[in-house]
């Protein structure tokens, strides 16, 4: 079974989550953990690398939507980058481009976190 | 060269504009079919025929659905056309002259000749008019040569195929897009229902379909509330406000299937539009489960600012059927957890209470004695006892503890507990229940009592000394047929510290006097329709068979209880113990 696993990083003031596996409605709270913690401690510029991400289900986008106003609200952003064609279409076909940044490359959304301040 | 000459003698300029017409028009079809982007193709036509024919006004109109043909591109008029929509029945077949046409037969040429279109050049694939090209006038002012007519009818012909083919493709795509999404929409119902089945944490599968409304549908404010009993709770909630009244929510579960907020009033729920409106709440989705309405998902509007369409009602409902299916599961699961943790506590309550009751009960000289507990299902807190005493004295004892189950059981152990312990003392009767009430009342508070009945039996002077605390008045029926009850004693024990010595009195027993303790389960024993079995007919029990033995009074009193019953459920315990002078 391809297991979901998050890892944390800190790049130039940026939390960087990297998923790897399975997102989906198994796994969902594991992000969610990920989020409130980051949260909590108002580090709000947040990155997301898929770059492992192989299976990204609704739920999983859910997350995303259900966190994406509490960052914002503090003056932050999720910028998603690194997608794979096949996760890429998910986030497509339910019309999130038109909410999130995606980048091809971590260091672009990195970039435009800091070219802000 | 000899071929060349042939051919210069059939025509020969002709011809060489004939050869550079079909280079011409092959390399317009090798471009144009070179992309499937319309906005390429629209754009390379005008471009091609506005250089041909020397005009610097051109127009592309295609038709969307039958008969509705939309202006998709102008280049030299006013970009303002652009998304005009106009109603056209009938297309001439062939290249036309505005200024020519019959404006009666053509209505829709008005709105051309008001741009000043003086060509219109229309576009057919096979039988089927695709669409029109318009031109404004030439800088010539020259007529169309009709040579230059033929060559632009190939142009048209060419362009009809590549538009109609982009379309095609287009249209493809879009059907293709909804595949994914119906896909998409599969797959997150086949996930949800693995996960859903294996949880049965009803907060946890909350969240997940918050998860999937946020993610699947796109929407951002919502309430998910569920009916249980005749009460609606409010289960998750995301919106700008207070969350709307029960009473509000409660009018909603009338409704059979998804409805957009906006048509609430035709179902007589108008208040509640109002308020979701104001909440800007969109769509309202029953969540049934077996015919009734389980559960409503209110939805917000969707970020992305699409409206609901039918295709979303039918995941929204599957969604919302699976969800409640699994509610439903979680909600039976935590009863019979519940239903068994009662049974297993009632089981435990039994096993003290039988354990406490005595298995055997002591022989007195000189009398017959027996006793029996039956149980209800709750578990009473019935007690009886026989303990030897001193000089051939033996205590007698019944009880009633208030409440049911292990508090009761747990309660009428320590009773049992402090008077065996008490009766060796040698202390007066009275003195005794003094020192087991105040002993109670400190150990409860207060707040449980028991009704007790006790008494020391003496088969040498053939007396009993009793003290009773507010229980049943026991029968002692003479063998002369007169019947005392033993009523003197004092308070019921437990609730207030011994004030006031209780009342001992002794009577004198005689050969053939029967004694009956029972407890209020006995003559409180219920019928179906809740007649109770009464101490009328105890006594006449005990009158009809007083001969009979001990034992034998009691199958026979226990038998016309259960006739009484009649199969009713008791709700307390029966006890009851007889002794009778041999």
């Amino acid at each position: 079974m391809n297991e979901f696993k998050i890892a944390q990083r800190e790049a130039s003031n940026v939390n960087v989550l990297e998923l790897r596996g399975y997102l989906d409605a198994h796994t969902a709270p594991k992000l969610e953990e990920a989020f409130q913690t980051l949260l909590k401690t108002n580090r709000t510029n947040i990155v997301v690398n898929c770059k492992d991400l192989s299976y990204i289900s609704s739920a999983g986008l859910g997350v995303f939507m259900a966190y994406i106003e509490d960052v914002r609200n503090k003056s932050g952003d999720i910028k998603l980058t690194n997608m794979s064609n096949k996760v890429y279409n998910v986030f497509d076909l339910l019309g999130f481009p038109l909410l999130y940044e995606i980048f091809k490359d971590e260091s672009e959304a990195v970039k435009k976190f800091n070219d802000k301040k | 060269m000899a071929t060349a000459r042939r051919t210069s003698r059939s025509s020969a300029s002709s011809s060489y504009e004939s050869y550079f017409e079909h280079t011409a028009l092959f390399e317009f079809s090798k471009v144009i079919n070179s992309s499937l982007d319309p906005r390429f193709i629209y754009s390379h036509i005008l471009l091609t025929i506005m250089g041909k024919i020397l005009s610097s006004k051109g127009m592309v109109i295609v038709e969307k659905e039958s008969r509705h043909f939309n202006v998709v591109m102008a280049k030299g008029f006013s970009q303002d056309v652009v998304g005009t929509s106009m109603h056209i029945r009938q297309i001439p077949p062939s290249i036309f002259l505005v200024d020519k046409v019959n404006a009666t037969k053509y209505p829709w040429v008005k709105f051309f000749k008001r741009l000043g279109v003086k060509i219109l050049l229309p576009m057919y694939m096979a039988d089927t008019p695709i669409g029109l090209l318009a031109f404004g006038e030439r800088f010539s002012k020259k007529k169309l040569h009709s040579r230059e007519v033929t060559y632009l009818r190939s142009l048209a012909n060419i362009s009809a195929t590549a538009i109609e083919k982009s379309r095609t493709f287009d249209e493809l795509q879009q059907v293709n897009r909804k595949l994914d999404r119906k896909i998409q929409e599969l797959n997150t119902l086949f996930d949800l229902s693995k996960e859903f089945g294996s949880l049965l944490d009803a907060e946890k599968l909350i969240r997940l379909l918050e998860f999937s409304l946020l993610g699947q549908v796109g929407v951002n404010r919502y309430i998910i509330c569920l009916r249980q009993g005749s009460d609606v709770r409010v289960a998750a909630s995301r919106v700008d406000g207070p969350v709307p009244q029960a009473e509000l929510l409660q009018t909603l579960f009338k409704l059979k299937a998804t409805v957009p907020v906006a048509h609430l009033s035709a179902s007589g729920v108008q208040n509640a539009r109002d308020v979701l409106t104001g909440l800007r709440m969109a769509l309202v989705v029953p969540m049934g489960l077996q015919g009734e309405n389980k559960g409503l998902m209110i939805l917000g509007e969707r970020l992305s600012g699409n409206p609901y369409e039918e295709i979303d009602y039918e995941f929204l409902t599957s969604l919302a059927n699976l969800a409640i299916i699994s509610l439903e599961n979680a909600r039976l699961f935590k009863e019979a957890i519940e239903k068994q943790r009662m049974e297993d506590e009632l089981l435990i309550a039994r096993d003290i209470q039988k354990g406490l009751l005595p298995n055997v009960l002591p022989a007195i000289p000189g009398f017959d004695i027996a006793a029996a507990n039956i149980s209800s299902k709750q578990v009473g807190g019935d007690y009886y006892d026989v303990i030897p005493a001193d000089n051939n004295r033996h205590v007698i004892a019944i009880g009633d503890v208030s409440g049911k189950g292990t508090p009761a059981a747990l309660l009428m152990a320590s009773i049992q507990a402090s008077i065996r312990a008490l009766v060796p003392l040698n202390l007066s009767l009275s003195e005794l229940t003094g020192r087991v009430n105040d002993l109670m009342c400190e150990n409860t508070g207060g707040n449980k009592f028991v009704t007790f009945f006790w008494g020391f039996v003496d088969p040498v002077a053939m007396t009993l000394n009793y003290v009773n605390a507010g229980h049943n008045y026991p029968y002692l029926i003479h063998a002369d047929g007169s019947i005392d009850r033993l009523d003197k004693g004092g308070m019921i024990l437990g609730v207030l510290k011994t004030l006031m010595p209780y009342e001992e009195a002794t009577v004198r027993l005689t050969h053939g006097d029967l004694l009956l303790l029972f407890t209020d389960g006995v003559s409180e024993a219920m019928s179906h329709d809740s007649m109770e079995y009464g101490e009328e007919r105890i006594e006449a029990v005990l009158r009809k068979y007083g001969r009979e033995p001990a034992q034998r009074i009691i199958e026979l009193l226990h038998e016309d209880i259960i006739q009484h019953a009649d199969g009713a459920q008791q709700s307390d315990d029966i006890t009851m113990m007889v002794l009778k002078v041999a």
